[in-house]
This record gives C-alpha cells, structure tokens and sequence, in this order.
C-alpha cells in the first residue's frame, strides 16, 4: 500500500528545456519518513511540489509520468511567512483556517486546533497576532495549521530552519510520532546531522534525478560524503583519514573509538 | 570610546507594543571581530538586528555604530557603515539580473560607475557567483537567492555585517563558501554580527558567542568554550554541535570545536592509540 507514488515523472518549470525533476520513481507508504537529500537545486523543493500537487497546477510548467496520492496531502513550504492566510488575526485563527475551509463542523475544527497547537508546544502563543511571532514561532504555527487539516501524506520542505536546536528537535521527534500514527512523511533538509535518527529511508537527489536510495547509513558513504552530503560525524572521520566504514553519529563514533 | 569600537549596545530597551523584546542590554564589537548572536527563537535576536540597521529605535538606552548614535539616523544613513542580511533574503533581490542587485548598494550609495563594478565583482567572487551574475534572481534556487543578498551586503563593503541565519537551507558546500568570505570580510577590519541556530557553522567561522535569553544578555565568551559546555548550553536552549559533542565525548586535547582542528587531533591520537 502506498500513500504517495511517483512513477517516472519528469517535470519541466515553464519556459525551460532542462527538466528540475528527471525520472523520478518513488513510493512513500503509511509510517513511512523518507528524507530527500541534495545539494541545493537538486530538485528536493520539487519534488515536493510535485508530490502535493502543486507542480504543474500553481506553478505552471509541464510533467510526464504518473503521480498517485492515495489521501490528503500537506506541505510545508520553506518560507512559512509565504504560507500565512492573511486571513487571522490569532494565531488559534491561522492554525483553524485551513479545516475551516474543509468545511467540518466547528466541535471538530475546536478539536483538531487545540491538539496541533499542543503537539506543537504553541498553546501560549494561541491569542498572539502571527505577524507579531518570530520567525521560529512562525514555523511552528505554520506546521501546526497543516497538521490541524490531519493530512495522510506530511510533505516538510526546510522544516527546522527557522528553528532553535530545541524547536528543531522537537519537530524531528513530532515527525517521529506522525509516522508512528501511520502518517506518510515526504521531507527535504540541510540538517543531515538530524536525518539518521529521524528518517528510514534516504532519497540522494542530483541535478533532478534519483542518485541512491537506501538506509541513513546512505549518509556514511564516501560518495555522499564528498558531495558534500555526509553527516558531520562521518565527514569527520573521512577528514582524519581514519578507515571506512564512518561513524553516523557521535554515538556511532563513540562506539567505535572504544 | 576606543576607536575600533564598530558596535555598543549601552542599556538597550525595546518592545513590541506591550511585549518586551529587550531589556537593558549592552554589549560593544570591535573592528575585525567575529561574534554569533546566539539564543531560542524569540530571544530577541532578530530585533538586535533591526535595531542595529536602523529599521527601528530603542525605546531606552543607546546603539552606536562606530561614533555614531543611531537615534537619529535612517536605515540608508547607516548603510554606509552597515551591511545586512535578512532572515528571509529572497525578500531584499529585486532587480533583473543578480549583478545589478549586488551593485544597487554602492549605486544607490553615490559611488562612481567603475567603483561600483569594482566592488559588484569583487563580491560576486568573493562567494564564486560569476557564473550566475547575469541570470534573473527569481530564476536562482533560494539558496542562491540567499547567498546573492549576501554578495549584496558585502558590496557596500561595511565596516560592520549584520546577517540573521545566513546559512538557513543552505548545503554544506555553500556554508562553507559562506564561512570563507565572511572570515576574509573580517580579516579586512569589518566587524560581523551573526544570528545563527547553527552552531557548527559558526564554530567554523566565529569566535566570540553572546547569548540572549528572553531579551536579557545572559552569556558572552569565547565559543570554544562555550560550544564544549552541554551543562551551560542546555538552560539556553541550544545544544553542542557534533564536533564540539563528539571532541568532548573523546575526550580529545584541546576541544576541538573546528572540523579541520577535530581532524588533525583524530588523526594524531588515533595513530598513537594504533602505536601503542
């Protein structure tokens, strides 16, 4: 069963002849968190777009292959301040516009506010006006109205950027709890140090097309690693010129040392 | 005042309407210094940026740029010493092609045709941009973009750089370009104020972290140190970056917090370790 499927797809930004995505197979199921990887313009941005359905029908431009999305989908866009409604004058009003326009009944939009707005640690922030709210505060907000719309595909394009080291890990371990619920989560980040204990499987994204797929320890190899791509910790230990295979983690690291 | 003063913050208040954003906090740069401005999302780190480019003013206490006060000074007055970077910089490109945008400061600023293509080129090389300087900005991926406004900032060839999480979605290869021009920028006598959640960068490229905790200065000292301490890390919210984690949990000489240090260090303890 899979919640997302791309089949051979290719899509072309309009008015140009290079396609941003090449080719592109690949199966996202329930419980399933597969990270997207790549230097920037690999076509991660994309390929998000793409799953959420909103390349080609917003952005314009043309796409081959076949794309199924078995459920709702939600994206996180990378610059939440361009995903705000304009429309609230409360954080608690921005977190429920989106299920208001799903048109369920006020008990269940109540419901499905107030849990995002716990899971994200933002009660405090219900009655603040969003264009008071920094950027980090933003962000939460922003996955907060996404997961209020109880999306089965979770689509989170830079998730942590805008977050402190603690936002961050709280949001990596929210992801954690939503596959865990049965949620389908699509992910792209530069946080690669996050990604071994976060994702189950990893995409490696080149100039568009798929270059490896596999476990996070995807993030150990030496080609990730000289593209750039390889956690810090391996990086590291390549830098030393200290045998293969490279430690994940600095738990991995530790281990090993002994 | 000493005369490589290139930023003091004397007692600094602010609010947003009725919620604090800073209260009484000072703290001076020097010329050449490289200093992370550190701390939670909403600790205030973002308002000591506006404050510092002009966009807003205290409500007590003094910002000076150099020798001067910036109460009366507009945000085009101080971009004459002072070069910024926003948090969303895809929001600062507006021209048609990237070169035109990294020459719009010194244009706008009044310097001759050839001065501005001096410091356009020059810093279009310093982050290896050449080969995108013609292209539409709106055509570049938003780590480009990020990093055009970056080019932008340094063409006004400030005597102090303000950049609020310049690296944000950017990969490690672009990071550590980043890291190259802004230490080289340094090295020239400018000073540069940071605000990163990325710790690892600014180990690689700072040395000096101040540490805001809801709007109050609440620690200020050399990174090295700081970076290597969970225990005092932990009450402010941030975590040691990998190299600084992994050099404690080692326990390897010095603490390494760079990657390059961290290396070096690995590599002699370990042949030691398979000497003996």
């Amino acid at each position: 069963m899979r919640t997302l499927g791309l089949d051979d797809v290719t899509f072309w930004y309009p008015a140009t002849a290079n396609p941003a995505l090449e080719n592109i197979t690949l199966d996202v199921g329930p419980g399933d968190i597969v990270a997207l990887v790549g230097r920037g313009g690999a076509g991660a941005s994309t390929l998000l777009l793409v799953a959420a359905g909103l390349a080609p029908r917003v952005t314009g431009g043309r796409l081959a292959g076949t794309v199924s999305r078995g459920a709702r989908a939600g994206i996180v866009l990378p610059t939440p301040w361009t995903q705000l409604s304009g429309m609230a004058f409360t954080v608690w009003d921005e977190v429920a516009f989106g299920p208001a326009n799903l048109g369920w009944p006020g008990h269940a939009i109540t419901r499905h506010v107030d849990h995002a707005l716990e899971r994200l640690e933002i009660v405090p922030l219900a009655s603040r006006d969003p264009a008071t709210l920094s950027g980090g505060e933003l962000q939460r907000v922003i996955i907060a109205g996404i997961l209020a719309m109880d999306p089965d595909l979770v689509l989170l394009d830079e998730p942590t950027a805008e977050l402190d080291p603690e936002g961050a890990r709280a949001v990596w371990r929210l992801v954690r709890s939503l596959a865990g619920e049965g949620k389908a989560v699509l992910l792209a980040t530069s946080d690669v140090d996050a990604l071994p204990d976060v994702a189950d499987r990893i995409v490696w994204l080149e100039q568009g097309s798929v270059r490896a797929m596999g476990e996070p320890s995807l993030l150990a190899e030496d080609a990730l690693c000289e593209a750039g791509l390889g956690t810090t910790v391996a990086d590291l230990w390549r830098a030393a010129a200290l045998p293969a295979p490279y430690p994940l983690t600095v738990v991995d690291a530790v281990q090993r040392w002994r | 005042m000493a005369l490589s003063r290139a930023l003091a913050f004397d007692g600094v208040a602010f609010s947003y309407g009725n919620v604090a954003a800073l209260s009484d906090v000072s703290f001076e740069v020097a010329a050449g210094e490289r200093v992370a401005l550190l701390g939670r999302n909403g600790a205030g780190k973002s308002t000591i940026v506006r404050l510092v480019t002009g966009l807003v003013h205290p409500d007590a206490g003094s910002v000076w740029i150099g020798d001067w006060d910036t109460a009366d000074l507009a945000p085009e007055d101080l971009a004459r010493r002072v070069g910024s970077v926003f948090q969303h910089a895809d929001q600062q490109l507006f021209a048609r092609t990237l070169r035109e945008d990294v020459g719009f400061g010194p244009r706008a600023l009044g310097f001759p045709a050839r001065e501005v293509r001096r410091r356009t080129d020059e810093a279009l090389d310093a982050l290896d941009l050449h080969a995108h300087a013609e292209q539409h900005p709106y055509d570049l991926s938003p780590a480009l973009r990020k990093v055009g406004a970056l080019a932008g900032a340094l063409a006004l060839e400030p005597s102090l750089l303000v950049l609020d999480e310049p690296t944000a979605g950017l990969d490690r290869a672009w990071r550590a370009r980043v890291a190259d021009a802004l230490r080289e920028h340094a090295e020239r006598g400018a000073a540069l104020l940071v605000v990163t959640h990325d710790l690892a960068f600014a180990a690689e490229t700072l040395e000096r972290g101040i540490v805001l905790d809801r709007g109050r200065l609440a620690c200020d000292e050399p990174l090295e140190r700081l970076l290597t301490s969970a225990e005092r890390l932990k009450p402010l919210g941030l975590v040691p970056p990998p190299i600084a984690a992994l050099s404690v949990a080692l326990d390897l000489p010095g603490r390494p917090v760079r990657e390059r240090d961290a290396a070096h260090t690995l590599a002699r303890v370990a042949g030691g370790r398979s000497a003996s």
